[in-house]
């Protein structure tokens, strides 16, 4: 059965049985090429698709998926979720009244090249970072294309898919200058191959890890923190959930009961933006088929709104912003897409430290309590300019702290790409943070 | 899962196409998760995935599809993709001629679970999970409880151009706690969690009361933690998930991922002293019923016991299929992948340290003034720097060899390289703890353990004044 004819089958077997069901479906298509030693060392090229279903039984909620695409698999795929459905007690659970939203065909021609030409981007791209002489090793340097395609259903009328895809450039490195060792991992992200750079890529790679080279150790103590982009894509990221309408419905976020308040700094506005043109993680619909809308979510330092969902929205009384997100194999949650913190005046470096690296976020953070403890990686300023690479340190605080401390934000976006999110992060400044190490 | 013709089929065109080794791996796996807020069901999930992979070698460079389809159009058209990217396909010569008589290794029935995956209602789940709840109310500020149960049940089968044909059943249950304090505006967290390769046995062996009641009262424990300090110190890291900051500082560097590319500070190094003379460290995917564990890796090879540091010396890497091509080391049974859509990689699997002579009181004599990491979270490593970094989740001041006040996790910070030669004592105790472990390969289930361990100079990310 093709995952079509497959979402079309369960649907059928639900209304026949009177459930009120929800189909994500989804194919993903992954081209992955590796250089290694100037030839392809590992080529990866696939296709894995699932369908996913999310029923109401009676006002309580069960989900199920499948990747056997069998009449025999899809019907005990439903067994379950109405099974598992059968053990909530609360009786909320709905399905939204559908809309149909036309497809959207958003990859085109602009992941189009021929394996030859892509095979030849990973190896020029691993040969220009082997030009750089304190270039030990390459461990990882590829090129990777990852193509979805999703489909939302419903037996109450929702309908919407699309197509999208992005290509990227990825890299691990080992740098060496006498003792001195740092190890970089660096990727880039394009929803369309010709914008991707090897050449220039592999020089941005190998500058951005090489610059470390040489590190002194930080002294223990309180400085100002200069957030490059892809630290504070990464340091966001991991409070995003902060920003989860399920999370502020289940009481685990700092962020619950404070619409409405200052929480940050006037200098910042985060916003999300799935109708982006050319955003990475852009989407005409959200899971639940709910057409994507901008929501700002930080307005001047003012909190104005949540990511939600139908589920959340209705537990918390706020309009959808819709942001439901389910993977065929996952349970509605809500997620961001395109979401970036708006550009400002830009920053005049004094003296404190530049952070260019975060590491270990799943481990040193905690959006429940909204503190931190990460481990980085930077470069020493005084007198207004950089002085020298400093390392064996960690940062903590709180984030919210850290938000209400910003000074100064850059005028310039970069945009990172993980996980299906896209974070468009300027640098950022930080009047004062903790800083542990020597 | 797959018909033995058909498996030899695929295999057979791949090597009359030019690969030099040629592997099916098909999985099929049924998966079911429970998410208990407050006593109430917010989630609960019944899942199944299926799909191959196929994986060609071309001398050392590989070649990977993976496909849900698992047809012998489909499959035959991922290998012919793969060929076609080589200049291979259509291509015939002798190698494979005549087919593949298939060496058929049973498994052993060493991690055989007790209690099935059919076994039990999916209420008796949920009468368990609010046992953690109950257990959990230690207190008037434990204001929230949530409890997930994990189920899964893999079937695995791995067949080689080597005629290698193997078949593996892992059955693995997790069960995790946490729980929220609050005071006023002050809000902490506390978690508890265990996973063994049983069935639902689990919930015996380890009481969803009892662990309730950890998370609870590490929950309370934070409440009233003041920050931990920041700098540079000796700390006493726990037993158990502790063993997560050898899993970051060292082994990681021992993969042949790494090691085969010289991208570890730690190649080349066999034989040398890497640590401290009292650091054993053993890396074992025999153990039954351990988190882990299995009976054959995801190469189809069959899973062993693997010294990896001897008093201190380095005696083995952590060696896959495609390491030891590159480096010449035997294989360890090591190769291991997330899922179908990973080729595997040499990665850990039940990884610990082993017990040492230091009493509990001469690990904490060796304080002034220091920090006790009693649970930990997880870490990240770089191995071609030695940099990493784990989270600390339950901590502790000690002053002059005692216990003082708790204070709140922080991050540890330091070189591998430098942080296994400063191992002052290892005790007794060696417990373990199941973790989950992301790199190339995937996310896949490993095990850490130790005793407790002291180790003279970490830096500690606390606040600084």
């Amino acid at each position: 059965m093709t995952v079509d004819d497959a979402r079309a089958h369960v649907l059928e077997q639900a209304r026949a049985r009177g459930i009120a069901a929800e189909l994500v479906a989804e194919t993903g298509r992954e081209l992955t090429a590796r250089a290694h030693a100037r030839r392809i060392e590992h080529l990866t090229q696939a296709v894995r698709g699932g369908v996913g279903v999310r029923v109401i039984v009676d006002g309580r909620v069960g989900y199920g998926y499948t990747e056997e695409l069998t009449a025999d698999a899809l019907d005990w795929m439903l067994r379950e979720a109405v099974e598992n459905a059968g053990l909530q007690q609360e009786a909320g659970g709905f399905l939204p009244a559908g809309t149909a939203t036309p497809r959207a065909e958003m990859v085109g021609d602009s992941l189009t090249a021929s394996l030859e030409t892509k095979l030849q981007t990973a190896l020029g791209f691993e040969g220009t970072l082997r030009e750089d002489k304190r270039v030990k090793q390459v461990l990882i340097a590829a090129y990777g294309e990852r193509e979805w395609d999703v489909a939302v259903a419903s037996t109450e009328g929702a309908e919407g898919s699309y197509r999208r895809g992005v290509a990227g450039l990825m890299a691990s490195i080992v740098m060496q200058d006498g003792t001195s060792l740092k190890q970089g991992w660096d990727d880039t992200w394009a929803t369309d191959v010709r914008q991707l750079d090897p050449g220039r890529t592999a020089l941005e790679f190998t500058e951005r890890t090489g610059r470390l080279l040489g590190a002194r150790r930080l002294a223990t103590g309180r400085y100002r923190a200069y957030f490059e982009p892809k630290a504070f894509a990464a340091l966001l990221g991991a409070f995003t959930p902060m920003w989860s309408g399920k999370a502020v419905a289940e009481k685990k976020s700092p962020l619950a009961g404070r619409l409405g308040e200052a929480i940050a700094s006037g200098l910042v506005t985060i916003v999300d933006d799935p109708t982006l043109p050319d955003g990475l993680a852009s989407r005409p619909v959200d899971s639940e088929g709910t057409p994507a809308n901008r929501t700002v979510l930080v307005d001047g330092g003012v909190l104005r709104s949540y990511l939600t969902n139908s589920e959340t929205a209705a537990q918390l009384g706020l309009p959808n912003t819709g942001h439901a997100w389910r993977g065929y194999r996952g349970t509605l949650g809500v997620a961001p897409s395109n979401l970036f913190l708006a550009p400002g005046q830009g920053i005049a470096l004094q003296e404190g430290v530049i952070i260019t690296d975060l590491s270990g976020l799943h481990a040193g953070t905690n959006a429940i309590t909204g503190e931190f403890s990460i481990q980085a990686l930077g470069l020493w300023v005084e007198g207004g300019a950089v002085a020298y690479p400093v390392e064996d340190f960690a940062v903590a605080g709180t984030f919210l702290t850290l938000l209400q401390q910003i000074t100064a934000v850059g005028d310039r976006l970069q945009w990172e790409y993980g996980m299906r999110v896209a974070y468009g992060m300027p640098m950022v400044e930080v009047r004062e943070l903790s800083f542990a190490g020597a | 899962m797959l018909p033995e013709p058909l498996a030899g089929d695929v295999i057979t065109r791949a090597m009359r196409g030019g690969a030099t080794f040629a592997e099916i791996y098909v999985e099929r796996w049924r998966r079911r998760a429970l998410r208990v807020l407050d006593g109430s069901v917010k989630e609960a999930t019944s899942g199944l995935e299926f799909g191959a992979g196929i994986r060609l070698f071309f001398g050392e460079d590989v070649a990977y599809a993976y496909t849900n389809d698992l047809t012998a159009r489909s499959l035959f058209e991922a290998t012919d993709t793969l060929l076609r990217a080589r200049g291979g396909a259509g291509r015939v010569d002798d190698r494979g001629r005549g087919g593949l008589d298939f060496r058929r290794q049973a498994a052993a029935g060493r991690h055989t679970p007790a209690v099935a995956f059919e076994a039990h209602p999916k209420r008796y789940r949920l009468d368990r999970l609010r046992e953690a709840d109950a257990g959990a109310r230690v207190g008037v500020e434990i204001v929230q409880v949530e409890s997930t149960l994990l189920e899964w049940e893999q079937d695995v089968l791995v067949a080689t151009s080597d005629a290698v044909w193997t078949e593996d059943r892992r059955v693995r249950t997790r069960l995790s706690v946490s729980a929220i304090a609050q005071d006023g505006g002050e809000v902490q967290t506390g978690v508890a969690w265990q996973g063994l390769s049983v069935g639902l046995e689990l919930l015996d062996r380890f009481p969803p009361r009892e662990m309730g009641r950890q998370a609870g009262t590490q929950a309370l424990t934070n409440l009233r933690a003041r920050p931990a300090p920041a700098g540079t110190m000796p700390v006493v890291i726990g037993n158990a998930f502790g063993g997560v900051i050898f899993h970051e500082a060292v082994g990681h560097l021992l993969e042949t991922t790494s090691v085969a590319k010289k991208a570890s500070v730690l190649s080349d190094k066999i034989g040398e002293q890497v640590a401290s003379s009292v650091v054993t460290y053993i890396d074992d995917g025999t153990t039954p019923g351990a988190w882990g564990s299995s009976e054959f890796d995801d190469e189809g090879a069959p899973t062993r016991r693997t010294v990896l540091i001897e008093g201190g010396v380095l005696r083995s890497y952590m060696v896959d299929r495609w390491g030891a091509l590159r480096t010449g080391y035997a294989p360890t049974g090591s190769g291991r992948r997330e899922n179908y859509t990973f080729a595997p990689t040499s990665r850990m699997r039940n990884t610990f340290v082993a017990p040492g002579q230091a009493t509990i009181d001469a690990v904490f004599g060796g304080v002034d003034e220091g920090l006790y990491a009693k649970v930990m979270r997880g870490g990240q490593v770089k191995p071609g720097s030695g940099e990493y970094n784990f989270g600390v989740q339950e901590a502790y001041m000690v002053r002059s060899g005692k216990l003082a006040e708790p204070v709140r996790g922080a991050m540890l910070v330091g070189k591998g390289p430098e942080t296994l030669q400063r191992v002052v004592a290892v005790s007794g105790d060696l417990a373990t703890a199941a973790g989950m472990c992301g790199s190339l390969s995937g996310s896949i289930p490993t095990e850490v353990g130790q005793p407790h361990v002291l180790i003279s100079a970490i830096v500690v990310g606390g606040e600084a004044a």
